[in-house]
């Protein structure tokens, strides 16, 4: 092995890829934009605000009060609905998956119940809702919290029951938290499996190899090169996320030596891998399809967008056969749950797969295109 | 076949190579020397194996049978030593896209470790004002004199180039031409692929002519072309069905080629006086003619056409 050597593969393919504007988008801007789009996305139910039409038949300070609660904490934005419209023939017509239509003697019913204290009494609100809409549920969900605490509170009596959440995190964590480790380890995976395989049939098709054959470069020095040069751009990748991530939506994870341990880890499997699946991919067209045939079903199982605890039962054990849901899970082990045992089972696992097929992908490579 | 004892002054000593692919006999019991300094032209027609045993020599390949010494040391067996000291361009060069022609060969001259002096490789390859292009943006012929440059970086004692005017276009072809007479003057032994007869006539001190992966013929261009096509070849455009008779009856051996022209095998110039004055007295038309030397075009077609037939009816026997 050369350190000459090394370096000029190393600054031939970093020149390579800092002018190829595509390769740098799909590196570094695209993950970026994936924690932007997921994030803003995935962040917005902590501060849940639904459009809700409501026919206020009543038009009394009894339905007032109804709605003032509905309006706390901004949770509903109220849409009057005029008193002589058919309610369900406004929501087809307006498109609105739910909408509330308070009585006209909701003001009576509610005066004999509390004022004459008659415990016969209820006031029956209805809903008009879609049940084909898939966001009708928690809304509905939202209003029967609130006029179950409404009830309560007209009883005037506390409640015997009441629930207590304990986390079993250290703090208060949200979805982008758990998001920008698999952002993380999917940039990683993306960028070593798609280059190997793209830079290899590309360097075997054009002849390039057959050119460097002749030259003193050995296994050792063009393998090393392919490490570091991924390991840089792993690295550049990451920390562009985390300073998207910290900058945009103020994530709190812990950054401590494992992240870069486990990027480490993550850069030498999946350039073990991309070695392997080369004799399927040995022109760029087919490069591209044996890296997606790859990435694609890691990317959705291995718990990269969401737990795979969501997932089948079979699926779920699939899913503990991929490398990238070990790299995923300690990699949350790490900056979320800051959890040294498991981290450090996880990344093992990681490390033992990593090394097989390093070391087979290694005696895999060749400089010629013999068979 | 010219393949004398391998000595100190052999370049390149190839003994009875082969090259099997499953059932494919790609070479089959080659062996010729190459002499340092000269110029060696290895020609045969596509598929012919040449690529392939070119390939052997410049230790990308592995023989699966035979040795294939190179300035003395054995390529197989000692592939490190041999790369530090050969330069090698191959077939349809390339390089990597974005990387400029100074870039390129600055990368090739870091990885052979050697101090190269880039400029004065560009001036030898003609490449000076380029040297800011990326590879991407060079035609088919600056693509080759880079290929050219990059197997000189280490200052090579044998420089093999495997087809390296293959597509481009006449001016490219006499610019690399011209790069490869260059280092002809400067001593270097050249180890030349083609399936362009005029460039191994122009180019090479000797020929050997591959086909079906055995070498068929080794010698000069000029003893090869006496040796084989000692003919003259006349060819006159006429139309007039008399013709041929009347040239045949002068003991001539003349072929139409086409409604056109006809084609006579003739050994010097009173043979085409005799047959001009005749074809006159006999009043038949005559709208030109040409009259060519033998070439090494004709030594090769003929000689791979031979062994075609040769091997055809070997193999229904």
């Amino acid at each position: 092995m050369t350190p000459r050597i090394i370096a000029a593969n190393l600054t031939v393919r970093l020149k390579s890829f800092y002018r190829e504007k595509s390769a740098m988008f799909f590196t570094f801007a695209f993950p970026v934009i994936l924690v932007l789009v997921f994030g803003t996305i995935f962040t917005k139910p902590e501060h849940l605000d639904f459009d809700l039409p409501v026919q206020d038949l009543s038009h009394s300070a009894a339905s007032a009060r109804l709605l003032d609660a509905l309006t706390t904490d901004h949770t509903f934005r109220i849409t009057p609905v005029p008193a002589g419209v058919d309610a369900t023939q406004y929501a087809r017509e307006h498109k609105q998956n739910l909408v509330l239509v308070i009585p006209e003697n909701f003001a009576v019913l509610e005066a004999k119940r509390l004022g004459a204290r008659d415990a016969s009494v209820s006031v029956p609100l209805t809903y008009v809702h879609d049940p084909s809409s898939t966001a009708v549920n928690t809304k509905i969900q939202v209003l029967d919290a609130i006029v179950a605490t409404m009830n309560q509170k007209m009883t005037g009596t506390p409640p015997f029951i009441t629930l207590v959440a304990t986390s079993i995190l250290s703090e208060q964590y949200r979805f982008i938290e758990f998001f920008v480790p698999g952002i993380i380890a999917m940039a990683i995976m993306t960028s070593c499996l798609g280059n190997a395989l793209n830079m290899n049939a590309e360097l075997r098709q054009k002849g390039i190899l057959r050119k460097l054959a002749t030259t003193p470069i050995t296994r050792a020095d063009w393998l090393v090169s392919s490490i570091l040069y991924q390991l840089i751009l792993s690295i550049v990748s990451t920390v562009a996320i985390l300073l998207v991530s910290y900058a945009v939506f103020d994530v709190r994870l812990h950054i401590g030596v494992w992240l870069p341990l486990i990027v480490v880890i993550e850069v030498i499997a999946f350039v073990g891998i991309g070695m392997l699946l080369t004799p399927f991919a040995k022109e760029a067209e087919s490069a591209s399809a044996v890296g997606n045939a790859f990435l694609f079903p890691m990317m959705f199982l291995s718990g990269t967008f969401f737990p795979v605890e969501m997932m089948p039962a079979f699926l779920q054990s699939f899913a503990k056969l991929l490398p990238l849901y070990y790299v995923n899970e300690a990699l949350r082990a790490a900056m979320i749950f800051v959890d040294h045992p498991a981290t450090l089972r996880l990344a093992g696992v990681a490390a033992g797969f990593a090394a097989i097929v390093f070391v087979a992908g290694t005696f895999k490579t060749r400089w010629d295109g013999e068979t | 076949m010219r393949h004398g004892m391998p000595n100190s002054e052999h370049a390149i000593v190839v003994e009875r190579l082969c090259k099997r692919y499953g059932t494919l006999l790609a070479v089959d019991n080659v062996s010729f020397t190459v002499a340092k300094g000269e110029v060696f032209a290895f020609l045969g027609p596509n598929g012919a194996g040449k690529s392939t045993t070119a390939e052997i020599i410049e230790t990308i390949r592995a023989p699966t049978s035979g040795k294939v010494t190179v300035l003395g040391m054995d390529a197989t067996k000692s592939k490190a030593k041999v790369v530090r000291r050969i330069g090698v361009l191959p077939q349809d060069f390339s390089s990597f896209d974005r990387i400029t022609v100074r870039e390129s060969l600055s990368y090739y001259a870091q990885v052979f470790g050697c101090d190269a002096d880039v400029d004065a490789l560009m001036d030898l390859t003609h490449l000076r004002s380029k040297a800011n292009a990326r590879f991407n943006t060079l035609s088919g012929g600056l693509k080759q004199r880079l290929g050219i440059a990059a197997a000189l970086v280490n200052d090579p004692e044998v420089v093999f180039l495997d087809e390296p005017t293959t597509g481009l276009d006449p001016h490219a072809r006499h610019a690399v031409w011209d790069v490869l007479k260059g280092l002809k003057d400067r001593g270097k032994t050249v180890f030349l692929t083609t399936h362009y007869m005029e460039e191994a006539e122009l180019l090479a001190d000797t020929v050997a002519i591959i086909s079906k992966g055995r070498i068929v013929a080794t010698d000069s261009p000029a003893r090869l072309t006496e040796k084989h096509a000692n003919h003259m070849r006349l060819t006159l455009e006429s139309s007039d069905a008399a013709a041929p008779g009347l040239i045949r009856n002068m003991g001539f051996d003349p072929a139409r080629t086409s409604d056109e022209s006809i084609c006579v095998p003739v050994n010097n110039a009173d043979d085409v006086r005799a047959i001009l004055g005749e074809i006159e007295r006999a009043g038949l038309s005559l709208r030109g003619m040409d009259v060519r030397k033998p070439n090494l075009e004709e030594v090769f077609l003929k000689l791979t056409e031979e062994h075609h037939s040769d091997a055809a009816n070997e193999g229904s026997k």
